[in-house]
């Protein structure tokens, strides 16, 4: 049994297990809401329930005012749902979201081809069209295998019939392992979507810098071709790493692109490239060919980041030692069965980093 | 989708954005005098992030009823005696060192937040340091109130803000406090409100409040989590000014990295004290100084100092030898008390054999090497009827103030001595990282009041110790001071428990 807990203003849904905690639910979805003591003390991730019954659970009397348990107001980190809920959080909205509502859709597999020795392009058809913005991800459900499988969307939003999605294999990995092995064209899928911060402030006039490693290029090459369809004008770059060049998929397409508009720059990164890869281009990782571009300085600039936990992270402090913070970095970590649990104390001094 | 709701930051930005002034005839540099002086530059100051969005409208509401609880429960503590639930009577001593010495600090901070955020010119630092101000000036009354109940029971609580200013010991937290307040608002910043409030506050707050949850003394307990619900926001605060500093421009970084070094080395000498009570005063443990530092320090600042590497910031100087001296500080500390307890206005005591295998248990690789030895001859002096006190006076650090009681860590048996001189003087310190901090600023601390030295100047009457105890500190000789065996206070709880 578990309840679906709906946060306001973002309209993000978690799904909150019996006796698990709101703030719990929260974080190990990817939902973050502020909090700091995380027993009940402190107040930091107080809300306010606005439909639904909540046992407020251990929260001290120090923390949580009578007054407060009268107007509907919880803990986070010790409210536990009695139905489902809808609450407020003290979370910002991002002025370019444009809150596309989730749906459900059956999706029909029309082509599957090979992008790299690592990495599937899967393309459907869907039954019916989906609104959403570029950048943002789709929950697969794939037979037999528990839970949804999360993949973010590499077709522009012009193009809202059809999905693009890029699945690279995961050692060990269930749902990628029979994306895959099993996958045949025709096979229909159930999805839900879209769902996700990860979206082009366009309202920041900002040149934006992309980052983009593994199968990480699916949401910057769909924010990207929205950009550039729209006519926008500010000058784009993208970076995107391999090991070599067999994995650097896309590429030619890129190269394409670049040529096509004067405002998009493509610059692909190797850190292993073959002897027979004959590489020209930057060796090294992807950061450090931003680095390297950029000459450590990215003030002014917005960054999208896309990729393993280890690139976004490498890509964090770069960005943050060439002077651009956490205000205008947005990033999208591809967590996968391959990176294990994140362990280790996490400091408050980041929000979404 | 229905129209957007305003979200909480938005709603505090329209309710609040008209509070700054406009300065139409005065220079608005001129109105903030300190802003640039210690070398920080602010670029924009609408980049601040207000750490947490309170209207002192709510901020009134909710701490009038955090007071009306806290109350209710001293009052019920004081109505059923709750004095005498207490673990053991030897508890009370650290309640004694919190109350002279930690509570005027809270007093401090009060004016410290007042005064600085009076040098801000953006109105959001402004305003977070005022509710800071007016938390500090709470926690100092409850905590003068959530332990006034026990002066009517035991000694040495009588006096606690003059001995603050006076006794010798408390030097060190009074000294550590007017050194960040005599600085500038930036720096008082880093010092108070990051590296005080934020990085250190779990290792001075959880242990004395663990410390009086596991020795049954309700009253502190509730004190604790009432102080604890405002602690959360002074955290947030601290984060924010590191952030703001960090990101407003890139100069700011070397000289915020400086104040890091100089107040994590101060904050961790002042916090001797609590190593010494975690491990030795507490009747009933909650974990020994190492494991705390390993939990709060190590873990928690571990995380945190990785984080702040994207900014280009390094762990403090000198953690490395912090984290050997976790083994050893407690045990120094408390030695030294003890062979002066009869200049304390606490009582000191010999551990018990109980609590002497529970310290070579907790400090495998030090305390029956250099420490339990100490131990067990003063305890066959102590059989004898030679309760050791030492004749001399000691000589004290110029920067933390704190006696030469620290060791060589590659050689415990060994005090560290190090010095400097200045203008034809001669300077002592009791570590690298107390040189280094006078060094940087020798006008500053050659104005340091050295309780020892201002003895010696005959600056607090005398002639003889106990004269200055008496007359200047203002203790009850004979009754605060010398060993718990023997004392009124031991006496006294025999009395209630009916204990021969």
């Amino acid at each position: 049994m578990s309840y679906e807990v709906r946060v306001e203003p973002t309209g993000d849904l978690i799904q909150v297990d019996e006796g698990q905690t709101i703030l719990d639910a929260a974080l190990r979805q990817g939902v973050w809401l502020p909090f700091a003591c995380g027993h009940g003390t402190c107040a930091t991730c107080k809300v306010q329930v606005l439909e639904g019954d909540v046992d407020v659970g251990a929260a001290s009397p120090f923390a949580l005012m009578d007054m407060e348990r009268d107007e509907g107001k919880v803990l986070a980190c010790c409210a536990i749902p009695e139905s489902d809920l809808v609450i407020e959080a003290d979370i910002d909205v991002d002025a370019d979201f444009q809150g596309y509502p989730v749906q459900d859709f059956l999706a029909t597999v029309t082509e599957i081809r090979t992008l790299s020795p690592r990495i599937k392009g899967i393309y459907f058809q869907l039954n019916q069209a989906m609104d959403f913005q570029a950048g943002q991800y789709v929950n697969l459900q794939l037979p037999g295998i528990t839970g949804t499988r999360a993949f973010s969307i590499a077709n522009p939003p012009s193009d809202n019939q059809k999905l693009e999605l890029h699945v690279s294999l995961v050692p060990e990995g269930a749902g990628t392992t029979w994306l895959h092995e099993h996958l045949q064209v025709g096979d229909v899928l159930p999805i839900s979507g879209p769902y996700g911060q990860f979206f082009v402030r366009k309202s920041d006039p900002q040149d934006v810098i992309f980052i983009a490693g593994g199968s990480g290029l699916s949401s910057p090459q769909s924010m990207i071709l929205d950009l550039l369809q729209a006519g926008d004008t500010r000058q784009i770059y993208l970076f995107q790493g391999a090991r070599h060049l067999a994995e650097l998929y896309q590429r030619e397409f890129l190269q394409a692109l670049a040529d096509q508009y004067p405002n998009f720059h493509y610059i692909p990164a190797l850190n292993e490239p073959l002897e027979e890869d004959h590489w020209e281009g930057f060796k090294g990782f992807v950061h450090e060919a931003a680095q390297d571009y950029f000459a450590h300085q990215f003030s002014g600039h917005k960054a999208y980041l896309c990729g393993p936990p280890v690139m976004i992270d490498a890509a964090i402090t770069a960005l943050m030692q060439g002077r651009l913070f956490e205000r205008d970095i947005h990033m999208e970590r591809f967590v996968t069965a391959a990176d294990g649990a994140q362990t280790g104390t996490r400091s408050a001094l980041f929000k979404r980093i | 989708m229905a129209a957007k709701k305003l979200n909480i930051k938005d709603k505090y930005r329209l309710l609040t954005r008209d509070l700054d002034w406009e300065f139409s005839y005065q220079d608005r540099k001129q109105a903030f005098p300190f802003e640039e002086f210690e070398g920080i530059k602010i670029t924009d100051w609408s980049q601040w992030e207000d750490p947490f969005r309170l209207t002192m409208d709510a901020y009134w509401k909710y701490q009038a009823e955090k007071e009306r609880k806290l109350y209710a429960i001293f009052d019920a503590f004081a109505q059923n005696n709750g004095q005498l639930n207490i673990s053991d009577p030897r508890y009370v001593n650290a309640l004694k060192i919190f109350l002279t010495g930690v509570s005027p600090l809270e007093y401090q901070a009060f004016q410290g937040f007042a005064h600085t955020g009076r040098q801000f010119s953006g109105v959001g630092a402004r305003v977070a340091c005022q509710m800071q101000a007016i938390d500090e000036l709470r926690h100092v009354q409850t905590q003068i109130h959530a332990m006034s109940h026990y002066n009517k029971f035991f000694d040495g609580l009588q006096d606690w803000s003059h001995m603050h200013d006076r006794v010798w010991y408390l030097s060190v937290p009074k000294s550590f406090f007017n050194d960040a307040r005599a600085a500038g608002p930036f720096e008082f910043m880093v010092a108070i409100g990051f590296s005080f409030e934020y990085v250190l506050t779990n290792l001075l707050f959880v242990p004395f409040m663990s410390g009086a949850a596991y020795n049954g003394d309700m009253a502190t307990v509730t004190f604790g989590f009432s102080a604890q619900s405002d602690e959360a926001r002074h955290m947030t605060l601290g984060l924010e000014v590191i952030k703001f500093l960090l990101e407003q421009h890139e100069d700011n970084i070397p000289i915020v990295q400086k104040w890091i070094d100089k107040w994590f080395w101060r904050g961790t000498r002042l916090l001797t004290i609590v190593a010494m009570m975690m491990d030795y005063m507490l009747p009933n443990k909650v974990m020994s100084w190492k494991e705390a530092w390993e939990v709060y320090f190590e873990e928690a600042g571990g995380a945190l100092f990785k984080d702040l590497a994207r900014y280009g910031i390094r762990m403090p100087k000198y953690a490395d030898l912090i984290e050997q001296e976790k083994e050893h500080i407690s045990h120094q500390a408390w030695w030294t008390f003890y062979t002066h307890g009869h200049a304390a206005g606490f009582h000191t005591w010999i551990p018990t054999d109980e609590e002497l295998d529970w310290l070579s248990e907790k400090y495998p690789h030090t305390f029956d090497q250099y420490y339990r030895p100490r131990w067990e001859l003063a305890k066959a002096m102590e059989a004898k009827g030679e309760r050791f006190y030492t004749k001399a006076l000691p000589q004290l650090c110029t920067t933390c103030q704190i006696p030469m009681l620290f060791t060589e860590m590659d050689d415990p048996t060994q005090i560290a001595y190090r010095e400097s001189l200045y203008q034809g003087e001669r300077y002592h310190f009791c570590s690298d990282g107390c040189k280094d901090i006078f060094d940087e600023e020798p006008e500053k601390y050659i104005h340091s009041w050295l309780p020892v030295h201002q003895i010696f100047q005959g600056q607090c009457g005398g002639p003889e110790v106990e004269d200055i105890l008496r007359d200047y500190y203002r203790m009850n000789v004979g009754a605060d001071n010398l060993d718990m065996k023997g004392s009124p206070d031991e006496a006294r709880w025999k009395l209630w428990k009916g204990v021969a």
